[in-house]
């Protein structure tokens, strides 16, 4: 019974990511929008899942929920794929060469992924004949890589409970 | 040098490729399949737009059951607050409500006149419009995007560029048709450019949204001479959307002319779609 309970809550926390993913995509949650600023927690979830647990978070799962978030935002299908894509090739990079896990290591190596993903984001709209507030995507950037480490925190939890 | 070029070259094809046989080239697979979908957006042919359709509706469906919780939890908390706030607004209401009622005579003399000089100018007047009522069924705000899905489209004859209207007041204009869903593309938004005329004024210009700030109006004269409280109506010069759709009043802030617009955009669940004269038409 203790295995089976063990068994379940191991399943729960291993699927959890993907839960998470794809009800922020399905919900339109990929950009929290506060009142003076906002955060995309869709590139930080794929890329702290993808850079500590590949396993929870493979590249098929990411691909769907772009296309999922495209549709929900009414931008061309692909565009949000491609950019979650490049986030999740960034953290596989960075996984394969970083040795030791700390919370600046993967904050600092956010960075790059995330202005590559932006520019993706913002050349992919553009030739789509979408226009974009450049501010905002900005200062969405801004504010996505200053949250980064609430979210790695609470990610960091969930995967302890998932390896315990 | 040679050596450090070896290493990260090592080092992408570990992270990116090699990865077991199955999932060689994975990642590379389902990039070069985004941009396939990306280049297939812009291509319009009949089965690649049904596919569309089918792939929108499902995910719409999805999104519309998986939102139901949070949105629930949302009027919940919205029911409670306005229950804490229930004293404040009776009085705010029966302000408003004799305010209307002095105001109801005004109208009726105003009707009354407008009718007899329309009679006057011997304006020929519209064959009531047809309308197509529907209710908003996604409503996902993002800095980025002000747009909301409905729940009719190809079904109920819904055709792109379609004129959106919240009671009597022009909100948007249909972007994209699926089979039982459409986008709304709202008057806020970064790509929305309508035609419009100022009155009195009566100025020709272009509505341009901003996102979460006020739509503005662009391309007027100069020397123009809008003040603030001008009407803002739809002027139907490009032949999509009828003449005359209210749509706001102006209000000038640094020499930028914004409008306010007469519906509360965020407070939008049903609209009234309206059907243009060539639908009615294939209607037909």
């Amino acid at each position: 019974m203790a295995f089976f309970y063990k068994q379940i809550k191991f399943r729960f926390f291993e699927l959890l990511p993907i839960f998470l993913l794809f009800f922020i995509s399905f919900n339109g949650n990929s950009v929290i929008d506060l009142r003076f600023f906002s955060i995309n927690i869709h590139y930080i979830l794929v890329y702290y899942w993808v850079l500590r647990q590949p396993n929870s978070m493979t590249y098929g799962f990411v691909f769907l929920s772009g296309i999922i978030s495209d549709v929900v935002y009414g931008f061309p299908l692909g565009v949000n794929s491609l950019s979650l894509l490049a986030i999740a090739a960034a953290a596989s990079y960075v996984r394969v060469v970083t040795v030791r896990i700390t919370l600046l290591n993967d904050w600092i190596s956010f960075i790059p992924a995330l202005l590559i993903a932006n520019f993706i984001y913002f050349l992919t709209l553009y030739f789509s004949d979408y226009s974009l507030s450049y501010l905002d995507l900005f200062k969405d950037s801004i504010f996505t890589v200053i949250f980064y480490p609430v979210l790695w925190g609470i990610f960091s939890l969930m995967l302890n409970f998932m390896r315990s | 040098m040679d050596t450090r070029r070896e290493d990260v070259g090592i080092t992408i094809r570990s992270a990116l490729l090699a990865k077991g046989t199955k999932k060689r080239f994975y990642l590379f697979s389902l990039t070069i399949l985004s941009v396939i979908f990306i280049y297939l957006e812009t291509i319009e042919t009949k089965p690649l737009n049904y596919l569309r359709s089918f792939i929108k509706d499902t995910i719409y469906r999805g999104s519309v059951v998986v939102s139901a919780p949070p949105k629930a939890i949302s009027n919940l908390t919205n029911y409670f607050i306005s229950y804490i706030n229930l004293k404040d607004s009776y009085n705010e209401l029966k302000k408003e409500n004799d305010l209307l009622k002095n105001n109801i005579s005004k109208s009726d003399y105003l009707e009354l006149e407008n009718s007899q000089l329309r009679k006057l100018i011997q304006e020929q007047v519209e064959s009531s419009s047809d309308f197509a009522s529907a209710r908003v069924m996604l409503d996902k705000q993002s800095p980025y995007n002000n747009s909301f899905i409905i729940n009719i489209g190809s079904n109920k004859n819904i055709k792109n560029g379609m004129a959106v209207l919240n009671g009597e007041n022009f909100i948007g204009r249909i972007v994209d048709v699926n089979f039982f869903s459409s986008r709304v593309l709202l008057v806020s938004d970064l790509n929305s450019k309508i035609p419009v005329l100022t009155e009195p004024s009566a100025y020709h210009s272009i509505l341009s949204g901003h996102g979460p700030n006020k739509p503005t109006l662009e391309f007027l004269p100069e020397n123009h001479s809008i003040q603030d409280g001008d009407k803002v109506y739809t002027s139907g010069k490009e032949g999509i959307f009828s003449p005359g759709i209210p749509i706001g009043e102006t209000k000038i802030d640094n020499g930028v002319v914004k409008v306010l617009l007469f519906s509360d955009l965020s407070q939008v669940s049903f609209v009234n779609v309206k059907l243009n004269e060539l639908n009615l038409d294939s209607e037909k």
